[in-house]
């Protein structure tokens, strides 16, 4: 029986595909200049994970493991051309910032990680919630990385929403300086590696501080003579 | 008699990093205090204002490393970093466009990277890059020199152009040398100068800039705190190949003279390439680097987006100095060959 | 003038040298006691001579070399050995070692002395041995024995003699004030190692901040028979480093891991050659040298001439050290030298120098700052080696780049940290680096050993196997040999050796022969492609090889035709005949992919899958016909196969019903599948076939073997039980057709076998 709360914390937090299995940092560096576009990269990936899932786990025990990936990246592109089609359709504008992206979600390696690591290994259901879980964690990083680099850079936050949630969303837009100069440099490629760092670094820093007070915690302190540290040679 | 036991050697040649870092920005004095002489307050406003945040930033983050303050304070690195990154800066820079630049420099160019000694990359450079290509407006609006605007800002003016975003009346403001020149479209040099009065007038302003770092470099040279290879090796080449440059077609390309004596070129060779810390350490790794510093300065003003290119030439370089030490190590007495590269 | 050459790095540290060259050379007192150290030199401790209570006399040998590299220990005054004891000695480590403690009489009696009016008439080795027994070592700092360094083997050729009067390092002018009290020693033993070595050049450097004794020393030597060219080199650390010295006056340099002897040079240190001079003119032992006390703490600082042992707290009287200012007390100079713990160890053979640092002298070395890369270790270093980057690695115990830095070529000079801005003590981690890579080296030595060792051992007990068993070999035909000679009298000769051993002999030579003059082929082949000269030599060669071949295959046909006609193995012919068959399918397949691809090679596949085939249609064949001549051969032996072979049909036939049943079980079950289906017919002729064969064995079999009583009981037995849990299974099942049949064979079977049973016990009563 498969672990959903396991699962679940895998994918947001304990091996968020973006913070510590680092995979698909290409369109997560690349798109994440404002928060529409990461919302929108990541719906798209996230319907993307959770459709290629199902379907990998679903033929897991029907294609060999020879052929194995050829059938992944299949099944991927199927799902991914979809995603396209109805981004064309519902929000054509986003489409045209995203651009190449979405294609490119193919070669997403969280993706096509997912279904050899996980999807064809399990049955549906644990499949489905992993890649939706993981999903969603890649979403929480690009739109936290978004609005990150969106603020620095513009000084706004939620601006464009109506590419992506029709014309009464255009309203959402946060303008938090109200003269602000642009920061260039964050809606630059080396800005989204800087705020990328940095976000993986606060991850570690609770990371860290977790493993510290549950260390400290259930374990009293040991005794029975005083350890000697060897502090010579 | 307590006596001490210490291991050999028991005698140390006087001086401290710190006394290093102090010499250095003593002899960047002058060339303030020609910046001063030509742009008004500005420059000293800036400079005070930058050393004053690096040495903040710095302390705020010594603290979050729980490192003693004054010990690590005491090596002046983080004043010189700071001003550097000022001198290099335009005169009236808002307050908060330094503020961005001396955080980067100090915070993410240095100390993320483990403070003092550890930084693969020049800390001003960092900053003055980032600034540069995040605040383009900003960075390119430079003040004439005063006696050619005729416009003169007192040093309260000065003090609410930087802080008070007052922005800096059209009079002072002028385009740099290197900017008219890299502008001039399809004018050839002489008619350029010919139209440009006003800059040709001032052109001896940012001479005397230049000339001024220059005195400062000569100081540090003959205090031994930086040696001739990288200068040398730099000033050398631009000159050579402006030369080359100017002698094939002397309408459309800059003199030696012009390319030696404007914008950051002085400071640059003598102060910023120099950073022992980020530049190669082998003789004849400096001398590459510096050679490569000239040469990339000239392909960026003449063919790049770029007016002057002092910062961006050195951030290349230095992610080539530790290739470079690695194969240009000296050869080492009893033996044959010099080693090159590192072994796995 | 000679010219002089120059080093790279090098610094220029305070001098410090006029305090102690103010007031002249002095006698110290006789002290109270003597501790003289058994090891004062590099090498082998030396071994003592004396006992406690033993009266010595000033010169008297009190102990002696225990090795090639290890030197002679005299008595520096007449008195009485009172102790032989640990006692601490100088040593960076403040450690303690075995010394002669010698308590002065005060009469300064001299044992005989034999001095040598002409060494000239001595032979070469006697000199040594004179200067072996005087007990020197070198006096610069080194202490490597010296005599060893001017009686080298014959394989080095000196052309070249350095003396050393440079004494770079600050404070230290001991070898200052020698050369000025005494270069006509100096000179003296300068011929005396002329004489021994035979240079073609004799050079002396000296620095120019000690004019006086250059001037001296140059005036000496022009009265002296040989030239010795005195060199005044500009002052720099460390010029004295032997390996500078070379460089600055030769222009060469000493290659990495070498000494200077390899390229023809010696060094030698002033002191040492004065100390050579009076022990082959007087016969005088080492007893004393010159030392330097200096430093701010002493009052009267300068030089003493000390007798060898005398704890360095007198020394420190003599000079007047204040001991509330001393703090830090060197032995040696600043540079090298290291601190000592306490003023309570002897001056030894090496100790130049004691410098009584006051606080304000040496102050303690500021906290290490990060190191900033500014280069200036490097510019100063003479090893040209690049000390910052040694200085990371050495930090992140990468030891393997730091030798591939060359961090074995570091003199640890300590110029260097002397420059560092950031007060780095690089000295230490070389030496801490220097250590880990020896330890490591060390231990993989140790390991390499080990591994040697337990190698020789498995080869040692392979070997001690091996000559067992042709011990035991050779006992065994010995006595087969007297057996058959008992037995077979009458036979004329057995033959000689085993015709199949020769046989196997003949066809290993052949194959040799024929690999040997393929070689040579080739080899003749590759010549004449490049055109090479001596094909002839080569031609020869590969005729005589074509002869050897020509011989051994005569002499192989003539041993298989001397060899029995072998009864061939059926084994060896059956695994023949498969390996032909599988080679035969194996190539059918490529033969057939080759047509399938219409490839190049199918012609060829072809060609070798007929010759395949014919061979192993014979291998076949040879199979056959040795089965059947092996058939009527062994008669006896199918018998004894026979009823093994009916337990292994039994098994065999077994194995298959089982097999069958489960089958039809599983078709009844409702899984019809193509597979089982097949199963079940391939089986089920297959099961017939293996009845029969058991029939057959059976049939064959000797019918009155003698019954197995026990095995027909147990049958029975079983039959019974059988029939039991079939009847209870009907019986809970209710009415089955399947089972009541079942239950009618196992009944069937348990009369069978009871009958069997009975039949076998009748026919076991009866006779």
């Amino acid at each position: 029986m498969a672990d959903y709360r396991k699962i679940t914390l895998d994918g947001l937090w304990h091996n968020n595909p973006a913070l510590v299995q680092l995979l698909g940092l290409c369109p997560l560096l690349a798109v994440t200049g404002s928060v529409v576009n990461a919302i929108g990269l990541g719906l798209a990936t996230t319907l993307v994970l959770v459709g290629s899932n199902l379907a990998v786990s679903l033929i897991r025990n029907l294609v060999p493991d020879a052929v194995r990936l050829p059938a992944f990246v299949m099944i991927i592109a199927s799902y991914v051309t979809c995603v396209e089609l109805l981004m064309q359709s519902l929000t054509y504008d986003l489409y045209q910032i995203l651009g190449i992206f979405i294609p490119l979600i193919v070669t997403n390696c969280a993706i096509l990680g997912r279904a050899d690591a996980f999807a064809r290994k399990n049955p549906v259901m644990p499949a489905v919630l992993d890649g939706l879980m993981m999903g969603v964690g890649f979403s929480v990083v690009l739109v936290l990385l978004g609005g990150l680099r969106e603020l620095l850079g513009q000084g706004t936050l939620f601006s464009d929403m109506q590419l992506l949630f029709g014309p009464e969303a255009a309203g959402w837009k946060l303008t938090l300086f109200s003269d602000y100069p642009g920061f260039l440099f964050a809606v630059l490629p080396p800005g989204a590696f800087v705020g990328m760092g940095l976000i993986i670094a606060v991850k570690n820093i609770i990371d860290a501080r977790r493993k510290a007070r549950t260390e400290r915690q259930p374990q009293p302190v040991e005794d029975g003579g005083s350890k000697r540290v060897r502090v010579t040679g | 008699m307590a006596l001490m036991r210490l291991s050999s050697p028991h005698v140390h040649r006087p001086g401290k990093t710190g006394d290093v870092m102090k010499q250095v920005i003593a002899a960047a004095l002058p060339g303030l205090a020609t910046l001063v002489w030509y742009f008004g307050w500005g420059p000293l406003i800036n400079a005070v204002f930058a050393v004053t945040l690096a040495l903040l930033f710095e302390a705020v983050i010594l603290k979050l490393r729980r490192r003693p303050l004054g010990f690590y304070l005491g090596d002046f690195s983080a004043a010189l970093t700071g001003l550097l990154l000022a001198l290099a800066l335009p005169p009236y820079l808002p307050w908060w466009t330094t503020t961005v630049g001396v955080f980067v420099a100090i915070v993410i160019a240095k100390q993320l990277y483990g403070g003092l000694g550890q930084n693969p990359f020049n800390p001003a450079m960092i900053g003055y890059a980032l600034l540069l290509i995040s605040f383009p407006v900003e960075m390119t609006r430079w003040a004439g020199p005063q006696e050619v605007t005729g416009a003169q800002l007192s040093f309260v003016d000065a003090l609410a152009v930087i802080f008070a975003g007052q922005g800096l009346p059209d009079a002072v403001t002028m385009a740099t040398p290197l900017e008219t020149f890299k502008h001039k479209g399809a004018l050839t040099a002489d008619e350029l100068w010919a139209q440009s009065a006003q800059l040709l007038a001032g052109l001896h302003a940012w001479q005397a800039v230049n000339l001024a770092f220059l005195l400062g470099g000569i100081y540090l040279l003959l205090r031994r705190i930086i040696t001739w290879h990288i200068p040398g090796a730099l000033l050398f080449t631009l000159f050579m190949v402006s030369g080359f440059f100017y002698g094939a077609d002397p309408s459309n390309h800059g003199s030696p003279l012009f390319h030696l004596s404007t914008g950051a070129i002085m400071l640059g060779a003598f102060f910023i390439a120099t950073d022992p810390v980020t530049a190669a350490t082998s003789n004849k790794g400096k001398l590459v680097f510096g050679a490569s510093i000239g040469l990339l300065i000239y392909i960026i003003r003449t063919w790049g987006n770029y007016p002057d290119a002092v910062a961006f030439s050195v951030l290349l370089m230095n992610l080539a100095a530790p290739f470079l030490d690695y194969y240009t190590r000296p050869r080492t007495y009893g033996h044959k060959q010099p080693q090159k590269g590192i072994k796995r | 003038m000679s010219k002089i050459w120059s080093f790279h790095g090098g610094i220029h540290p305070p001098e410090n040298k006029q305090q102690s060259l103010q007031r002249p050379l002095e006698a110290l007192p006789l002290p109270s006691r003597l501790v003289l150290p058994l090891q004062q030199h590099i090498g082998a401790p030396a071994s003592p001579l004396v006992k406690v209570g033993d009266r010595v006399l000033k010169g008297q040998p009190i102990a002696e070399p225990t090795g090639f590299v290890s030197a002679y220990l005299h008595a520096p005054t007449s008195g009485t050995v009172v102790d032989l004891v640990d006692h601490s000695v100088p040593h960076p480590s403040g450690m303690t070692a075995p010394c002669v403690v010698i308590e002065p009489d005060g009469e300064e009696r001299w044992i005989e002395l034999q001095g040598v009016d002409d060494y000239r008439s001595l032979e070469k080795h006697e000199l040594a041995e004179r200067i072996r027994h005087a007990g020197i070592a070198g006096m610069g700092g080194a202490g490597f024995p010296t005599e060893i360094k001017l009686h080298l083997s014959d394989d080095h050729i000196i052309n070249t003699l350095i003396i050393n009067g440079v004494e770079c390092e600050p404070y230290i002018t001991a070898d200052d004030m020698l050369m000025r009290e005494r270069a006509d020693e100096i000179i003296g033993g300068i011929e005396i190692a002329a004489h021994l070595l035979t240079p073609t050049h004799v050079l002396m450097g000296i620095e120019d901040n000690k004019p006086e004794a250059a001037r001296a020393m140059t005036e000496a030597a022009r009265r002296s028979r040989i030239d010795i060219e005195v060199v005044v080199v500009p002052t720099k650390y460390p010029s004295g480093g032997e390996r500078q010295l070379v460089k600055l006056l030769t222009g060469v340099e000493v290659p990495s891991g070498k000494i200077p002897a390899d390229i023809g040079i010696v060094v030698q240190n002033v002191g040492t050659l004065a100390a050579v001079y009076n022990a082959v003119h007087f016969g005088k032992p080492l007893i004393s040298r010159i030392t330097t006390i200096t430093g701010e703490a002493a009052s009267r600082p300068g030089n003493r001439e000390v007798l060898i042992g005398t704890p360095i707290s007198d020394l420190l009287a003599h000079a007047g050290v204040d001991p509330n200012r001393l703090t830090r007390l060197v032995m040696g100079g600043p540079m090298m030298g290291y601190a000592l713990g306490n003023a309570n160890v002897p001056l030894i053979k090496t100790s130049n120098c004691i410098i009584a640092g006051a606080a304000d002298e040496f102050p303690p070395a500021p906290p290490a700052q990060n190191c900033i890369r500014c280069g200036a270790c490097e510019q100063v270093c003479p090893a040209e080696l690049l000390p910052q980057q040694l200085h990371w690695f050495a930090k992140g115990r990468e030891y393997d780049k730091a030798l591939n830095f060359n961090l074995l070529d570091c003199i640890e000079c300590g110029a260097c940290s002397y420059v560092c801005p950031s007060n780095i003590p690089l000295v230490q981690y070389y030496r801490h680096a220097k250590g880990e890579i020896r330890r490591e080296q060390a231990e993989q030595r140790k390991a390499e050993q080990a591994r040697i060792r337990f190698e020789a051992r498995n080869e040692r007990l392979e070997r001690e196997k091996t000559e067992k068993e042709a011990r035991r070999k050779a006992r065994a035909e010995a006595a087969a040999k007297a057996q058959a000679a008992k037995k077979d009298d009458a036979v004329t000769s057995a033959p000689k050796a085993d015709p199949e051993a020769a046989l196997k002999a003949a066809k290993t030579a052949a194959a040799v022969a024929r690999t040997k003059l393929k070689k040579a082929e080739k080899a003749l082949q590759i010549a004449r492609d490049s055109g090479e000269s001596d094909l002839a030599a080569l031609e020869a060669e590969v005729s005589a090889q074509q002869q050897k071949v020509a011989a051994s295959e005569a002499a192989l046909k003539a041993a298989e035709s001397t060899a029995p006609a072998k009864t061939p193995d059926i084994k060896e012919l059956k695994l023949a005949a498969a390996t032909a068959r599988t080679k035969v399918t194996k190539t059918e397949k490529a033969l057939a992919d080759a047509e399938a691809k219409a490839l190049p090679s199918a012609e060829k596949l072809r060609s070798s899958l007929a010759t395949l085939r014919s061979k192993a249609d014979a291998a076949q064949h040879a199979l056959a016909a040795a089965e059947q001549s092996a058939r009527p051969a062994a008669p006896a032996e199918a018998t004894a196969a026979a009823t093994a072979d009916l337990k292994q049909l039994k098994s065999n036939a077994a194995i298959l019903r089982t097999k069958l049943k489960k089958a039809r079980k599983a078709i009844e079950a409702g899984d019809s599948s193509a597979e089982l289906a097949q199963q079940v017919t391939e089986l089920e002729p297959q099961l017939a076939s293996a009845e029969q064969a058991l029939a057959a064995a059976q049939a064959q079999q000797p019918p009155h073997t003698g019954p197995d009583l026990k095995a027909l009981k147990s049958a029975v037995a079983i039959a019974r039980t059988k029939v039991k849990k079939a009847q209870k299974a009907l019986d809970e099942a209710g009415d089955n057709d399947d089972l009541r049949a079942e239950l009618a064979q196992l009944q069937q079977q348990a009369a069978a076998a009871d009958a069997a049973l009975e039949a076998a016990q009748q026919a076991t009563e009866s006779p």
